[in-house]
């Protein structure tokens, strides 16, 4: 489904942020990367559907080589791959059910895109998506009026009209209360689950890895650390993860 | 080893009281340069003020006159050689001319200042259009009228055209200032949907800055109302500034001044009162 090759980044030509990045995430699976801050996740993400351009490896969607499209297939593959953000990210000033619609929008004439000219399908689809989230009533409300519980379940459902295949979330829940963070969790779990859709997310929470994800991975200092099913994810070695790197070996991976 | 005759012996008590006066600042070379600079312009200015005033200036006559003529103006305002039709007729045709500038120039703008975002368009066309629209700002409103009175000659034409220019300098400049100031998250989103620019431009920039651009454009349209009126007098562009020219320098009919400056006064307030609305339902919005 989702194969990433040896992915490595630096920012500054000497800093590595990541080193030899590997993993796979199959389909119909919640899949966890955790790690410290600064370890290198919002970067492996972010370089997944190419929001950041990587130095060198492999990404490989569908058997496609995201690093070698060109703008319009970029375009194209990104429109079928979902993200959600810590903050959101919705269009404030605009409606939920405009929000959702937006998702549909890859797909869709430049004059489509300008106008917000929709099909009756596509709305009925998106008002159904709004429901599927527990937002049928607040389908014509600005976003800027929700709560951010809310304003996430919506960009859920932004993401879910964009038919995705995976859905990428950078930390999706580190903004919210306890309460909002299960009904996020329980929703993205259930999309997995039931509708097939591969997730891979960012946390910082390693019981809530524990509790929602099929596969784990850990990163520390821009390398992979552990990758295995959530059973193995033992107190041992999330000691590990999110092991301080002692001077010498962070100079060896900057060097190296 | 130190001789004891060249042995120093601190005195044992200090004197009392305070041996510097601390300061409040240090000393600044710009700031003397500055103050005397001041002090200078100021002694010219003394000196010169009184050779300004002519031999038959009188001044207990002057304040009289001018208490007199202010008096007719804003106390006994009344018509006489222009009808209230074409003077009502004299201020819709300098609104008109305000909305029609002000309509182009954010139209024009909005184009331009989406090329000179740094938010889409590369470093040196940014650089470029915003210097190139800095140049037109420096120069005032009325003397781009009057050169382009040269091409099209004295009237509405050059007004038109005149004011336009100075405001898509304005406007453009402001709205690619709210543009930059527009986070990147909202843009990025939509790139990472797939979504292309035209869509983008649509769906995130216009619903985020759709209250700052209603008041810039706004308050330009004041600013072009007052050049509007202004320009009329200068350009012969016709509106209540040709018609407030006409009975104060031509008719010396300051009654009928002063029904005209009530007049763009009361349009002066009705627009502020409709800008302070939308900038209040604007700000309750968010």
């Amino acid at each position: 489904m989702l194969t990433v090759k040896h992915l490595a980044k630096s920012y500054n030509g000497t800093k590595k942020s990541l080193t030899d990045v590997s993993f796979s995430v199959s389909p119909g699976e919640v899949t966890v990367i955790i790690g410290p801050s600064g370890a290198g996740k919002t970067t492996i993400l972010r370089s997944i559907n190419q929001l950041i351009r990587d130095d060198d490896g492999e990404i490989l969607f569908d058997d496609v080589d995201m690093r070698q499209l060109n703008r319009r297939q970029l375009r194209d593959a990104r429109s079928h791959i979902g993200m959600i953000f810590q903050n959101y990210n919705l269009i404030e000033p605009l409606t939920a059910l405009e929000n959702v619609l937006h998702g549909c929008l890859g797909t869709k004439s430049n004059l489509a895109g300008m106008f917000s000219l929709y099909r009756n399908s596509e709305k009925t689809e998106a008002l159904q998506l709004l429901q599927k989230v527990g937002l049928g009533d607040f389908a014509y409300q600005q976003c800027r009026n929700l709560s951010g519980g809310q304003k996430q379940r919506v960009g859920i459902a932004r993401a879910l009209m964009q038919h995705p295949k995976i859905i990428l979330c950078d930390e999706p829940i580190a903004s919210l209360d306890p309460k909002s963070t299960t009904v996020v969790m329980d929703l993205l779990r259930d999309l997995a689950t039931n509708d097939g859709i591969s997730v891979l997310i960012n946390l910082h929470q390693v019981d809530i890895a524990r509790t929602y994800a099929d596969h784990v991975i850990g990163i520390n200092n821009g390398q992979v650390v552990f990758d295995d099913r959530t059973a193995a994810l033992t107190d041992t070695a999330v000691t590990d993860i999110y092991r301080k790197t002692t001077s010498s070996e962070r100079s060896l991976v900057y060097e190296g | 080893m130190i001789k004891p005759e060249n042995q120093v012996s601190l005195p044992t008590q200090l004197p009392a009281g305070p041996r510097f006066t601390i300061p409040l600042r240090f000393r600044d070379r710009r700031r003397v340069t500055m103050l005397i600079t001041l002090l200078i312009l100021g002694y010219v200015t003394l000196i010169t003020l009184p050779t300004m005033i002519p031999d038959h200036f009188k001044l207990v006559e002057a304040i009289t006159g001018f208490t007199e003529n202010i008096k007719i103006m804003f106390l006994q305002p009344h018509l006489s050689n222009t009808s209230w039709l074409s003077l009502l007729g004299g201020l819709g045709q300098s609104i008109l001319l305000a909305f029609l500038t002000t309509l182009i120039g954010s139209v024009l703008a909005f184009f331009l200042a989406l090329a000179s975002t740094r938010r889409f368009a590369p470093t040196a066309l940014v650089l470029g259009i915003q210097s190139f629209m800095a140049v037109i700002r420096a120069i005032p409103t009325v003397l781009w009228v009057l050169i382009y009175s040269v091409v099209f000659g004295l009237g509405a034409n050059a007004a038109v055209i005149g004011i336009t220019f100075h405001s898509v300098a304005y406007l453009t400049k402001v709205y690619a200032d709210s543009m930059d100031e527009l986070s990147p998250e909202a843009i990025e989103t939509l790139q990472a949907m797939g979504l292309k620019r035209p869509a983008i431009i649509c769906q995130a920039l216009i619903p985020y800055l759709k209250p700052s651009y209603l008041s810039w454009t706004f308050i330009r349209f004041e600013i072009n109302f007052a050049d509007a009126v202004a320009i009329g007098a200068a350009a012969g562009a016709g509106g209540i500034g040709y018609q407030l020219f006409m009975s104060s320098s031509f008719y010396f009919d300051f009654h009928e001044v002063g029904v005209m400056v009530y007049l763009i006064l009361a349009f002066a307030v009705v627009l502020e009162i409709i800008s302070y609305r939308l900038r209040s339902s604007n700000t309750a919005q968010h």
